[in-house]
């Protein structure tokens, strides 16, 4: 396969620092990643230009050095050399591999122990009905209402579930209803700032899990995002987090990198943290 | 109550038929689609429609139908039923109408008490909200609004839920098992400690009073 051509996103940073290249590099076993230092711009700190890619497009990561080894924390050798690199874009993309499994894990956990114990338990109890007469017509009305409010329990672990696999609020309204309530319900106080642009269910849902994922961090400790952004740039969707620190970078690729998307960091952009963009491709 | 019915899912229509004639309604129609909901109503009349929300024309066949059935039958009862409660169509179907209109959650009705209490309160003309999303509602109000409601004692939070539901004054009384005049007076605390001056002897306006106050800085759509 041929490696894409390297991609200039041509976009710059609030605080003046050009962004930078990606090229692709495919094949079954990651490739290698190249650090390199691009030149300076307009007097910026040195910044780290990180090139991967999959064949159906390029991501490019740009962030200060520093960043990047905070975000690739699998190795303390990115800045060391080719072999450090490359073990670490290999870890990165074992990482989203295993999270994509542990999360599937998850699913069939949840609904094991929660809808399929319910239904089962209550199979059980309506064999019971079967032999127990009622005591009076309050204790039949006082059963039917017990079964009735357990079905209710099940389908809200049900809608649980439905919603980590693709929430339906989203297929049917979009990213900025879908988005609103995922904040309500998280109880987050983030500002979603979206119109009534549809970009498809593959962008939709990427840059909809890059933000829960976000916001999943946010609430283990991480700094909290302010303010998300949902556009279209040109043909693709561009969605931008503001008041996010790089640890969070990571979460956005894992979404971004196999639909061919990119994703910057600008750091420190706010006093309460960074501001990350997520451009993705819209099918 | 002369009710027409129009849902999608043929095993969950089937269902709800026989509950609405086991509560003595009478079924004026029962169709699979917003359209035909329409071409039903042009010939037979209903004190109340049952929409399911996500039916054709999708995706959300219910609203869109609901929209043109209120534009041509303004006393018409509306209620709607979905899968999920979500404050994002609450909103849209507070567009469509705040009298004689309801949002309940299929599985909520599952029992000809709860529907006809609920068919009746819409036909009275009252909002009637899921209790599962007003509970949502005041339990989870966003920003500063939360410390607000934090303040409330245990009985105005009851009020407020029941409020938050669309209930009257005699029916948050007979909830909760207190007289009217207690309730009135939980709900000028409730209103003096949020803030909101608006008429508390108007229904609707109270309750989108309320709504509006629990929703607000949430991002509008």
């Amino acid at each position: 396969m041929t490696p894409a051509p390297p991609r200039h996103d041509g976009e710059r940073s609030p605080n003046g620092l050009a962004l930078g290249d990606l090229e692709s590099l495919p094949g079954p076993r990651p490739a290698a990643l190249l650090p390199e230092i691009p030149p300076s711009a307009e007097g910026i700190p040195s910044a780290a230009s990180t090139t991967i890619g999959p064949t159906t497009g390029a991501i490019s990561h740009v962030l200060p050095a520093e960043s990047l080894n905070e975000l690739m924390s699998e190795s303390s050798e990115l800045n060391g050399g080719r072999a450090g690199a490359e073990e670490s874009m290999g870890a990165a993309l074992r990482r989203r591999e295993a999270a994509q499994w542990v999360r599937r894990r998850l699913l069939e956990r949840q609904l094991h122990d929660g809808a399929s114990l319910r239904i089962s338990a209550l199979a059980l109890r309506l064999g019971l009905l079967r032999y127990q007469s009622p005591l009076d017509e309050e204790d039949w009305q006082h059963r039917i209402a017990e079964l009735q409010d357990e079905l209710h329990a099940v389908l809200q672990e049900l809608r649980a579930v439905s919603a980590q696999i693709y929430p339906p609020l989203l297929d049917q309204a979009g990213l900025g209803p879908a988005l609103r309530e995922l904040v309500d319900q998280s109880g987050a106080e983030v500002e979603i700032v979206a119109g009534t642009d549809r970009f498809g269910p593959v962008a939709e849902g990427a840059a909809y899990f890059a933000v829960a994922e976000c916001l999943a961090a946010q609430s283990a400790g991480d700094r909290p995002v302010l303010r998300v952004t949902i556009e279209r740039a040109e043909q693709d969707l561009l969605l931008t987090a503001v008041g996010v620190g790089a640890e969070q970078v990571g979460l956005m690729l894992d979404q971004a990198h196999p639909l061919g998307g990119t994703v910057n960091l600008f750091e420190g952009d706010t006093p309460d943290g960074g501001t990350i963009t997520v451009r993705i491709p819209c099918e | 109550m002369r009710v027409a019915l129009a849902e999608d899912g043929a095993l969950f229509r089937e269902g709800l038929l026989m509950l609405l004639k086991a509560a003595g309604h009478e079924i004026v129609g029962a169709v699979d689609g917003g359209d035909e909901l329409v071409a039903l109503l042009a010939t037979e009349q209903a004190d109340v429609a049952i929409l399911d929300i996500r039916m054709p024309p999708e995706p959300d066949g219910g609203l869109t139908t609901a929209e043109r059935l209120r534009a041509s039958y303004p006393s018409m009862g509306l209620l709607f039923l979905s899968h999920y409660a979500e404050t994002h169509y609450l909103m849209r179907i507070l567009e469509i109408g705040t009298d004689s209109i309801g949002y309940r959650l299929k599985e909520k009705v599952g029992s000809v008490d709860v529907l006809t209490d609920t068919l009746d309160r819409i036909h009275n003309g009252e909002i009637v909200i899921e209790p599962v999303l007003a509970k949502r509602l005041v339990e989870r109000p966003r920003g500063d609004k939360k410390d607000v409601v934090a303040s409330l004692s245990e009985r105005e939070m009851d009020v407020l839920r029941l409020m938050a539901e669309g209930r009257s004054n005699n029916g948050i009384a007979a909830q909760l098992f207190v007289t009217p005049k207690a309730v009135e007076k939980h709900i000028a605390n409730i209103f003096g400690k949020l803030g909101l001056h608006t008429d508390t002897s108007e229904h609707h306006r109270r309750v989108l009073a309320v709504l509006t106050y629990l929703r607000s800085q949430r991002s509008e759509e």
